[in-house]
């Protein structure tokens, strides 16, 4: 959208697609949590912001890698069976070679995974979709084949240090607890949003998703920065299975379904574009937080729990439609 | 000699005329430890009795599972258990084998009602008696706590759409207001069988509810799911958690004296009990249409009674 000096004062309309356009989400997010603390007089409570944030924590840390993946263009659907082969992994070798190794191996294999999906991707220019479709399923064959059905379980829960990860209290303030999760969901936001906004790297990651042909004819190497891309998502995939096999202390095989498409979900109501190009770090965990708001506010007030999802269709539809009103300047289609 | 003879023709005769052919085509397998101990179970123990057995598993496909039972009523098999994969979608095969004369029993969860003509038995646990005896564990132990006036419990369900969930969670609410009817339940809300998923309930509960004194289970994977949030707010102390299928992280937290009381409910007598039941049928038996495998109380005082479960 250029604007030259000519154009008459913007109407109401376009002032309005302006705001909601820069500021979208956040209005979203913020008419939402007004919302609940007038519904719910516990809703606005340290305590259950923070419980909020804890929730979403590992959802979180997952969206994190997709948004990369996202902006570069594609899609990673194998998240969901890949935090359960990674959760099962690292909760089955931490009683077999201890937390330590169990942590590095789990780390090792999902980056390995990751590089599957974006070599496929990447290099051989496979449809993203199919790749990581089709590896949910080699993935959740693989858990079931290690584990051979069985839940997996920590034997001695109270007297590993693997506690930390996921229930861990690093300080206190007040009554309110700071917990593990939430400083490593966000401290890997502020490290992966630099990562993807203040870089080289990060640069290209856009350029690729944005405009893959012309990302080409400038000189960029795009099937290693999608092969990048998809090692990122695998990578916060272990991150998120530490975190969970930490606070479970367990798991079953199955522990990761659906995952890939609440992690989307999250991404998209944060704003990022599933055309790839367009997005942020920012974006996703406000979305993230979208995401958590309505679960926890929805149980505060009594509804049923799968209204949620109703409610979470309904405010994504409402988001992406605003999004594109947004882009084109007006709040229906020209025909 | 000659009686080791007679001994040993006996006993050849005897398998010669034991020697059925009863097929199974279970659910999933790989899915879950109870499934797989179930398998093992049951080809263990047709291996002691002398029962040729053709096993089959859908993987959860219900396509898969008409398949396998077309193929298990072409190859005339003695009888067939079914576990069923979805009790709607098995109904007109189970017809097809009851058309082909081959007796059906169905394994562990119940096909749907219009399937009943078609079958010679139900075998498996009976949940909604599992959900009224975790009600009567809640209450004693809420009575012994001197809480039977004034305690307040919540509740976290299976998947929403099982029998199974559905089942117990009636069998539990019924029973529990007959039992402690000034005990109020705060609220239910599903768990979906998943740990983790349970642990998010149960933290949103203690945000919701200063107070909560007890806390039913579906099952205890999900418990044990409510312990570790409870654990984690400082709060598990004051609250009863009961659960349903004894698994072994429950029977743990039970030694751990965490975990208040469960239902013992065994794969290895599940599946032994499917079994016996069709061979009953097929020895002319009169076996009951609803031919439930006993699963006890178990808590904290008695669980020395129970070995931990393999699940």
């Amino acid at each position: 959208m250029t604007q030259t000096v000519a154009t008459p004062p913007p109407t109401w309309q376009e002032r309005g697609l302006k705001l909601l356009r820069d500021q979208g989400i956040l209005i979203a997010f913020l008419l939402l949590v007004i919302a609940l603390a007038f519904a719910s007089d516990r809703f606005l409570t340290a305590n259950n912001l923070l419980g909020v944030i804890r929730q979403v924590s590992i959802l979180g840390t997952l969206a994190l890698g997709v948004t990369f993946v996202v902006i570069g263009g594609n899609l990673d659907l194998s998240v969901g069976s890949m935090l359960s082969l990674t959760t099962v992994l690292v909760v089955d070798l931490h009683d077999k070679i201890g937390p330590g190794p169990a942590i590095l191996i789990t780390i090792l294999v999902a980056l390995v995974i990751g590089a599957i999906n974006g070599g496929l991707v990447g290099y051989l220019r496979l449809n993203s979709v199919i790749v990581t479709l089709g590896m949910l399923s080699v993935l959740q064959g693989a858990t079931l084949i290690y584990t051979g059905g069985k839940n997996v379980d920590i034997q001695n829960q109270d007297a590993t240090w693997f506690a930390f990860f996921g229930r861990g209290q690093l300080f206190t303030i007040g009554d309110v607890n700071i917990n593990v999760p939430v400083v490593l969901f966000l401290g890997l936001a502020v490290v992966l949003g630099i990562v993807l906004h203040k870089t080289g790297f990060g640069r290209k990651v856009f350029a690729v998703g944005g405009n893959p042909v012309a990302a080409n004819y400038s000189g960029l190497r795009s099937s290693r920065i999608v092969l990048y891309t998809y090692m990122m998502s695998g990578f916060t995939v272990a991150i998120g299975a530490i975190i969970l096999g930490s606070r479970v202390m367990g798991s079953q095989n199955n522990v990761g379904e659906g995952w890939e498409l609440r992690v989307l979900a999250a991404v998209i109501l944060g704003g990022t574009s599933l055309l790839g190009g367009s997005g942020s770090i920012f974006k996703t965990v406000i979305g993230v937080l979208i995401w958590g708001v309505i679960q926890n506010g929805l149980l505060l007030l009594g509804a049923p729990y799968y209204a949620q999802w109703i409610v979470t269709w309904i405010i994504m539809i409402v988001i992406v439609w605003l999004d594109l009103a947004s882009r084109r300047g007006r709040l229906w289609a020209a025909t | 000699m000659m009686k080791r003879i007679a001994l040993t023709v006996a006993t050849a005769l005897l398998s010669l005329a034991a020697a059925q052919t009863i097929g199974i085509t279970q659910n999933n397998v790989g899915v879950d430890s109870y499934q797989t101990t179930y398998e093992q179970a049951f080809i263990e123990y047709a291996a002691e009795l002398g029962v040729d057995t053709v096993v089959l598993d859908a993987g959860g496909d219900e396509a898969r599972q008409i398949a396998q039972m077309q193929d298990l009523i072409q190859q005339e098999v003695d009888a067939i258990i079914i576990w069923p994969t979805n009790g709607q979608a098995v109904v007109p095969v189970v017809r097809q084998a009851d058309q082909a004369g081959i007796p059906v029993v169905v394994t562990n969860s119940n096909i749907a009602e219009q399937g009943f003509d078609f079958i010679e038995s139900f075998s498996g646990p009976d949940n909604i008696t599992q959900g009224a005896r975790s009600a009567e564990i809640m209450c004693d132990r809420l009575t012994e706590r001197g809480l039977a006036e004034t305690g307040v419990i919540v509740e976290i369900q299976g998947q929403p759409g099982y029998t199974t969930a559905i089942e117990r969670s009636d069998g539990f609410q019924d029973r529990f207001v007959e039992v402690c009817p000034d005990v109020e339940l705060l609220e239910s809300q599903p768990g979906d069988w998943n740990r983790e998923k349970s642990q998010r309930v149960m933290e949103n509960f203690l945000v919701k509810y200063d107070t909560i004194h007890g806390v039913y289970s579906g099952d205890d994977n999900m418990g044990v799911g409510a312990l570790n949030a409870a654990k984690d707010a400082g709060r598990a102390d004051g609250i009863t958690f009961v659960g349903a299928t004894n698994f072994a992280v429950g029977y743990e937290a039970m030694e751990r004296g965490e975990y208040w009381g469960s239902i013992y409910q065994s794969p290895v007598d599940d599946a032994r009990n499917a079994l016996d039941t069709a061979l009953a049928i097929l020895d002319g038996e009169d076996v009951p249409f609803l031919n439930y495998f006993d699963t006890p109380k178990i808590t904290q005082d008695n669980q020395s009674e129970f070995t931990k479960p393999v699940f």
